[in-house]
């Protein structure tokens, strides 16, 4: 008898629950988001005195908010900049998105959020906004394509670049300009030594400084599983190579698994093999960073963004002696290419009409050439054109100039929404080759080309 | 006081059988004592399950702003398709059954160690807990930390002061050359290390109720130590033994921050657990909702399925003494 | 078990009189045996140690090769910990240097702008951490007093369908937790819980509450039904029973379970990162995550660590002679 009484009641709570549950399901019937907010507009003041920005926790997110304190300076908007750690940055915003929440107004999410945002209708389309405003114009064309753009090249734009961000280099100067290294170095390669201009250059450099008796070892690079790091660095190499992603018909068969992108995926292997700092084997940006803090690596991979710790001499001893190093050119006369890091700012469209204008307004005002340069100056890395170039600008930091090189050879990974799918298997598959060294560099990218195709064509991007 | 055990069990006996005037009463406190707890759990816990069991049938992803489209039992049979999955679950079982194994001999021989009295044992007992009280998380971290070849204080401690020649734990490499499952043992050895304490804890509480008149009576009869402990120490500690491996069984199937801090799941795919596949599949950008959904339901029944073996063995050894 | 009297002895057993404890070689074995805990302990607390070193050492130290004891202290974890800083632009640096040394800036200040930052105000640890003592302290209080009352009923009396309804409190722990955080997330929104005290209190109560039963169960099995069937024919009723004669005889399976349930709500992490932010959010996301200039602040996240360690350890001492002191006195055992 208990039992059915416990039966009833479960019932009971499973109908109430469900009926509690049934507004939140309601909005997601809408297949596009235009108006969403309608269900509650009463709950908005007429005018807007506040505006949130989500960000991942992280000194560019500081900066932002002492631009932000400058709006509200100027026209009494309270602008506040909510920082998330990275690792739950991601899952926080869209857990939020899920259920259609207007918690923030603005994100500055990540490039490859970019098909998510857009294909499901979290994000306002700003094309006419930024055309209107002529902040189309005022940004590089690589920033704009790979912050804003989605998808890639059909001039819809969800996204105002914010932060710039690639991968780069740092590197030990006083190793690399001691005579004596210099010499023996020559005479050992047949060159001087010197800024790596290709990517053989690096090996045999890294190969020249990896002396494990005196506690130098010759590069740091990315090595994490976790979400896309080893990814990041791969592509680094299989860009320079002249290998991709992809093709403009979204083939991977072929591509993925190219002779150009199984030599670079081996070199990246190799070099982990023979030159990695010891116990870098699951590195991200913290590590490779502390590899060098700590004196352990000649060269270290990381983005621009994370490289400030090492030019400050309070953190690292060897600030003064670190130099930096856009991406060296593949061997084969490819061009030069480098990951895409970095943000761009977009607006919720969960929010009512006067927020999404008040976020606008806020863009808008965060756009001008003035605003920009002061952004700049804080550290963040603006994405205006005009702002790169000044000479300000490029003295500013020691790895500024590499910087602004970098921006101009840029490429990304996948941004469709399924771009998860295809990082999990890439992750997968390097982080067993390079780090677990098991198979070869031809069955890695092979395995890689099939599981992306599978993904692919369920997702209905290849036929 | 000591009552024959025979008498106890009549007692006990006639407590239930008999009808009592306060069999009303009683009723009424078994509602007021169970009810609250147990409508909390229904309250709390009945539309979660019942919610993400409806999405394991669901073709769904929480942040596609569409409706679960039912899929039926697709989710299920491609997930008992995916040999990668069955992997990670091969390599979840090896993961328990070694942690669990090993707590349990950790613990319980230092519960027989602290189970006498000595000068301070109060005080080391309680220091020994220190390891369960800190954060899975930042223990994940401060082990990633202890186990870097170059600045990590473990190798130093087990001999390894060359960072090229010396163990890579996380990375399953020594001195550079691949050995499969080193990672794994090195998730094992804190996991170890973190939890003995709670095995130890509660064996402890066990121990200390074993009546003394038990070895008393045994050492009368010259029983050797070998035989008080099979014949006493064992069935006595056993059903407290089997609550602890029980639960750490479970937190087993669903390690997930400590490994996620440690390894990533990484080298390869050494130490990626069934629920850090899970984490993966649910969020870090795939959001795959439906699928991880089903996925959590089978490991659900599995965790049923051996919890309830265990059970079963804990009623047996109830029935026995 | 045949081969010996299981009424006990007819007379009360001391340590003094137990044949088996006296004996020189049982002393011996005794101080062996304290020996080998002392190494055991301090073997598991060294990880313990070099977390708290690390709280006192700098980035560079703590990534430089080989791992040192002794160095020279840093209070920067400390300062990272309690307060928030930014970059001071090198524009300005003289300017802080020049009030660094006329003795301006207080010791906070000083030790911050070593790592080149200036301190913009208090960080919201003391926030997270009074969080956390609110949320995993009522959690605690509330499963062990639900998980209690249900437990003796489970152990007294016959209740109908008894093992399905303990294997259904067990299983409620069984699912991963990463999966019903989705539906938790939903279903706080609905009710107004999300990033709410009450939400995280009423979530960890439930988290426990399996735990806490089982455990609680575990333990009032072990005591002897007669004292209260005796206390009942005394003319107690049920609950001046319970109080009065269960209550005590618990106290080491209340004091465990105590232990256990505040360890887990204490650092829950999965929950707390997904349906808290601003309001309520626990102290173990926020420690986890620090992250300085371009790498994780290591003394920070150890000096937070250690911080956070020492309430629970502060608990788990106070109730450690209950913990240890054992179920019952060597009387009555079914």
């Amino acid at each position: 008898m208990k039992i059915k009484y416990l039966l009833v009641l479960t019932l009971v709570f499973v109908l109430i629950l469900s009926a509690c549950a049934q507004p939140t399901q309601a909005p997601v019937e809408e297949p596009a988001a235009e108006e969403p907010a309608a269900e509650e507009p009463a709950a908005e003041a007429p005018a807007v005195s506040e505006l949130n920005i989500l960000w991942a926790q992280w000194d560019p997110a500081d900066y932002l908010q002492q631009v932000a304190n400058m709006y509200e300076e100027e026209t009494g908007i309270k602008v506040n900049v909510i920082q998330e750690p990275w690792g739950s940055f991601g899952d926080r915003f869209f857990t939020e998105m899920a259920a259609g929440g207007d918690a923030w107004d603005m994100v500055v999410g990540d490039s490859q959020w970019l098909g998510q945002g857009a294909t499901q209708g979290h994000y306002i389309e700003l094309t006419d906004f930024m055309a209107s405003k002529g902040i189309d114009k005022s940004v590089t064309p690589a920033t704009l394509t790979y912050y804003g753009e989605y998808p890639t090249g059909s001039g819809h734009y969800w996204g105002f670049p914010t932060e710039g961000d690639a991968d780069g280099w740092a590197y030990r100067k006083d190793l690399f300009e001691d005579p004596d290294e210099m010499a023996a170095f020559e005479a050992e390669y047949g060159y001087p030594l010197d800024v790596p201009k290709d990517y053989n250059q690096l090996m045999d450099i890294a190969n020249f400084f990896t002396r494990p008796d005196d506690g130098i070892y010759g590069v740091a690079i990315y090595t994490q599983k976790d979400y896309d790091a080893i990814t990041m660095g791969v592509e680094n190499t299989m860009f320079s190579w002249g290998g991709d992603w992809h093709d403009e018909n979204n083939n991977v068969m072929g591509i993925v698994n190219s002779p150009e992108n199984i030599e670079a995926v081996q070199f990246y292997r190799d070099l982990y093999e023979c030159c990695q700092v010891p116990g870098l084997s699951n590195a991200f940006f913290t590590e490779t960073n502390d590899a060098m803090i700590g004196g352990q690596a000649t060269m270290i991979m990381n983005y621009f963004a994370f490289l400030p710790a090492l030019a400050s001499s309070d953190i690292s001893e060897y600030a003064d002696v670190t130099g930096f190093f856009p991406n060296p050119a593949g061997p084969k006369g490819a061009p030069q290419h480098a990951a895409l890091g970095g943000q761009g700012m977009s607006v919720i469209s969960y929010i009512s009409d006067e927020r999404k204008q008040a976020a606008l307004d806020f863009i808008e005002w965060f756009a001008q050439e003035d605003i920009q340069t002061k952004w700049a100056e804080l550290g963040g890395y603006s994405c205006n054109s005009s702002v790169l170039q000044t000479d300000e600008f490029l003295a500013a930091q020691p790895f500024n100039p590499a910087f602004a090189e970098t921006m101009t050879f840029v490429k990304d990974f996948w941004n469709i929404p399924e771009y998860g799918e295809l990082m999990e298997i890439t992750q997968r598959h390097l982080s067993s080759f390079i780090v677990e060294g098991v198979g070869t560099a031809e069955e890695t990218m092979n395995a890689i080309a099939e599981e992306h195709d599978q993904v692919l064509r369920d997702a209905g991007y290849i036929e | 006081m000591s009552i024959n055990e025979a008498q106890v069990s009549t007692v006990d006996q006639e407590m239930k059988k008999q009808p009592r005037r306060r069999q009303l009463s009683d009723r009424s406190i078994v509602n007021l004592f169970i009810w609250p707890a147990l409508l909390l759990l229904i309250a709390m816990n009945v539309f979660p399950l019942f919610y993400s069991l409806y999405l394991g049938f669901t073709d769904y992803s929480a942040i596609a702003r569409q409706q679960p489209v039912w899929v039926g039992f697709q989710n299920f049979s491609r997930i008992l398709n995916d040999e990668q999955l069955w992997k990670y679950f091969a390599t979840t079982g090896r993961f328990a059954l070694l942690s669990v194994g090993l707590q349990t001999l950790v613990g319980f021989g230092l519960a027989m160690l602290v189970n006498e009295k000595f000068k301070g044992s109060g005080l080391l007992t309680t220091l020994i807990l220190i390891p369960m009280m800190i954060s899975p998380v930042v223990v994940g971290l401060f082990w990633k930390l202890m186990y870097n070849p170059t600045f990590g204080f473990f190798n130093y401690l087990i001999g390894f002061t060359n960072p090229s020649t010396a163990p890579d734990w996380l990375a399953s490499r020594f001195a550079g050359t691949p050995v499969p499952g080193m990672a794994l043992w090195a998730v094992v050895i804190v996991d170890v290390w973190m939890w003995s304490p709670f095995v130890m804890l509660l064996v402890l509480s066990g121990l200390k109720a074993i009546p003394d008149y038990l070895y008393e009576a045994a050492a009368i009869d010259r029983a050797s130590a070998w035989f008080q402990f099979w014949r006493i120490t064992l069935p006595q500690v056993t059903p407290l033994l089997l609550i602890a491996v029980l639960f750490r069984t479970i937190e087993a199937f669903k390690a997930f921050d400590l490994i996620m801090g440690m390894t990533g799941g990484g080298p390869g795919d050494q130490t990626e657990l069934i629920s850090v596949n899970l984490y993966r599949q649910a969020f870090l950008g795939q959001w795959r909702t439906g699928r991880a959904s089903a996925l959590a339901y089978i490991i659900l029944i599995i965790i049923i399925a051996i919890s309830n073996l265990y059970i079963r063995y804990l009623n047996q050894m109830k029935g026995e003494s | 078990m045949s081969n010996f009297r299981e009424d006990g002895p007819g007379y009360p057993v001391t340590e003094a009189s137990r044949v088996d404890k006296v004996s020189p070689i049982s002393r011996r074995l005794r101080s062996l045996r304290a020996i080998t805990v002392m190494v055991i302990a301090i073997i598991m607390l060294i990880p313990v140690f070099v977390m708290a070193i690390t709280a006192f050492k700098s980035r560079s130290v703590i990534v430089s090769h080989p791992p040192t004891i002794f160095f020279k202290p840093s209070l920067e974890g400390f300062v990272f910990l309690f307060t928030d800083r930014a970059v001071v632009s090198k524009a300005r640096q003289p300017e802080f240097k020049a009030a660094a040394e006329t003795g301006e800036l207080g010791l906070v200040e000083r030790i911050a702008l070593e790592s080149g930052q200036e301190v913009t105000g208090p960080s919201d640890y003391v926030n997270r951490l009074k969080n956390s003592l609110i949320i995993a302290g009522l959690s605690t209080i509330f499963s062990v007093v639900l998980g209690l009352f249900a437990a003796y009923a489970f152990s007294r009396f016959d209740v109908l369908g008894k093992d399905d309804l303990l294997f259904f409190i067990l299983s409620t722990r069984m699912l991963p937790a990463v999966v019903v955080t989705i539906p938790l997330f939903l279903m706080f929104r609905q009710l107004g819980l999300n990033d709410t005290h009450l939400g995280m209190i009423l979530l960890y109560t439930v988290f426990n509450l399996s735990l806490a039963v089982w455990l609680l169960k575990g333990f009032i099995d072990e005591i002897p039904v007669e004292y209260e069937e005796a206390a009942l024919v005394d003319g107690y009723s049920r609950i001046q029973t319970f109080f009065k004669i269960v209550l005590p005889q618990t106290m080491t399976g209340i004091a465990a379970t105590t232990v256990f349930c505040l360890i887990f709500a204490w650092n829950e992490y999965a929950f707390a990162l997904m349906l808290t932010s601003d309001n309520a959010r626990t102290a173990p996301p926020s420690i986890a995550t620090m992250l300085g200039r371009g790498g994780i602040e290591w003394s920070a996240i150890a000096a937070g660590s250690l911080g956070f360690l020492i309430p629970v350890v502060i608990v788990t001492f106070a109730l450690r002679n209950y913990l240890l002191r054992g179920v019952t006195f060597g009387a009555v055992r079914k």
